[in-house]
């Protein structure tokens, strides 16, 4: 009680105190409330109950899934099922996701969890004001048949593209979005088609359709690394952190290093092989190129290939080609 | 260029080298070291070259015994052309591993510009891969899709290798 009237008092003294700058207040207080949307949304999207069918467009390519959600006595789980092409399922649980690929009767365990849609930023993503603007359509939209708040995500800089985001009005589930360029013209975008949500989601719905049980299970070998302590100075991008750093199996069967970058809400993969050991392989991109949404760069570092993925523009790419250094090892020679 | 001295060679580099620099003026002379016909040899030889060093005119005159002698003294010994001491000799171990780690450490590798190359140039810089579905492209952005968040095409990246 005594708390909230001495609130109250030091509300009405600021209001004082402030009213000179009220204007530039209210922008940051958009930028404070639309930050602080988008991570609700982030927990909306793993702390609640949902059943939906999302679709996923690309140019001309267009893919359907459906995920339900759940939060039960056990934790968060979750199931994830493409609808086109050959059938998948990833189930969450444990913080850990079976991947299923039932015309092998294979499931894939991958040890770490990745959020996804409708899950929106990526690490902590603490940094993000720095780097994007935020701004609130005063109307609200229409997605799903449900009421969203759109917010407009403008990158400060050339590094990254931008977002526009539709986020529920009631639960904060994030409903659509999209990937603009720097033209402002989509890149892709994705958005629920229709969704249940709360108490209307049915628990049984969780349980997948296929009997894994005589199914071989498989565990890709990931190791943890510092690609810093292997000699590798890679300039920071504005903005960019390291979220994972680890060497991995490719399909090839060779091992490679992927690290990857991301500003909380574009992310960048940077694979670095040995040379000798990918001779074999077909065409990897040397220089930039480009595949749908998603923008590549090659280059020969050494006797190492490098290459950088991601959805944001391709000179970003390049700019971190360009401001990366290999420095071998010395080897004490005493 | 590192340079290992073998115990055995130490000895008959020592007494030469012991000569070479008291003719140089360094150290006590010990006679008796070179009351032997081998050390008066080298004594004379080693002012010889010493005196040949200083002066060109002493190398307009060589006689028939400087011959005999200087071809003796290599014979003797022929590793040691000039005169080694060793303390610097020490000193020349040492630094070879270190001149070499910090040689080491200056290589740096950047990326090769591939837009550089004339097959490259009449090209546009981004080009367009096609059916990413086949190649080993498509690896390696499904596996940086496992990360990429918002983005929702998912499939697994061991679809073969792995699970084969």
């Amino acid at each position: 009680m005594v708390g909230g009237i001495l609130r109250a008092g030091l509300l009405a003294f600021s209001c004082l105190l402030m009213a000179p700058v009220a204007l530039a207040q209210s922008n940051t207080e958009t930028q404070d409330d639309a930050f602080e949307l988008l991570q609700k949304a982030q927990l909306a999207a793993r702390q609640s109950d949902y059943d939906g069918v999302f679709t996923y467009q690309q140019g001309a390519t267009m893919q359907s899934s459906r995920v339900v959600h759940l939060v039960d006595g056990t934790g968060e789980r979750e199931r994830l099922e493409i609808l086109d092409g050959a059938p998948r399922e990833f189930i969450l649980q444990d913080d850990m996701v079976h991947c299923l690929l039932p015309e092998k009767k294979v499931v894939v365990i991958e040890d770490r969890r990745i959020d996804r849609f409708p899950s929106l930023l990526i690490g902590q993503a603490e940094g993000l004001a720095d780097f994007y603007s935020f701004h609130m359509a005063g109307t609200p939209e229409r997605v799903a048949g449900r009421q969203c708040v759109l917010v407009d995500v403008i990158p400060k800089d050339e590094h990254r593209y931008g977002y526009r985001l539709c986020i529920d009005s009631q639960t904060h589930l994030l409903l659509k979005a999209q990937t603009l360029d720097t033209d402002r013209k989509v890149v892709d975008q994705i958005a629920f088609t229709s969704v249940r949500l709360g108490n209307d989601v049915r628990a049984d719905q969780i349980e997948s359709a296929w009997d894994t049980k005589d199914w071989k299970t498989v565990r890709p070998i990931v190791t943890p690394i510092d690609i810093a302590s292997l000699g590798w100075r890679i300039a920071p991008l504005p903005g960019f952190d390291y979220v994972t750093q680890i060497s991995r199996p490719m399909r090839s069967g060779a091992t490679v290093k992927q690290l990857v970058l991301s500003d909380g809400l574009a992310a960048i993969s940077v694979f670095i092989e040995a040379v000798s050991e990918t001779q074999e392989r077909k065409a990897l991109p040397k220089g930039g190129a480009r595949t749908g949404a998603i923008n590549i760069y090659g280059a020969r570092i050494g006797d190492h290939w490098f290459t950088a993925i991601g959805e944001v523009p391709s000179g970003t790419l390049r700019e971190l080609a360009d401001h990366t250094e290999y420095v071998p090892l010395a080897v004490p020679s005493n | 260029m590192q340079v290992k001295v073998k115990p055995e060679d130490q000895t008959a580099a020592s007494f030469e080298s012991r000569v070479s620099a008291w003719v140089d003026g360094q150290g006590d002379i010990r006679s008796e070291v070179l009351d032997s016909p081998y050390g008066r040899q080298v004594w004379d030889t080693y002012h010889l070259i010493g005196d040949v060093l200083r002066s060109d005119d002493l190398a307009h005159k060589p006689s028939d015994l400087f011959y005999a002698r200087v071809s003796r003294a290599i014979d003797a010994e022929p590793a040691i052309l000039a005169p080694q001491r060793h303390a610097p000799l020490l000193k020349r171990v040492g630094l070879p591993g270190l001149v070499v780690a910090a040689a080491v450490a200056t290589v740096v590798w950047v990326a090769l510009p591939y837009l550089s190359t004339p097959a490259n140039e009449a090209a546009a810089p981004v080009h367009i891969v096609a059916a990413a579905e086949d190649t080993d492209v498509s690896d390696y952005i499904d596996a940086h899709r496992q990360f990429a968040g918002a983005n929702p095409i998912r499939r697994v990246s061991f679809d073969g290798g792995a699970a084969r």
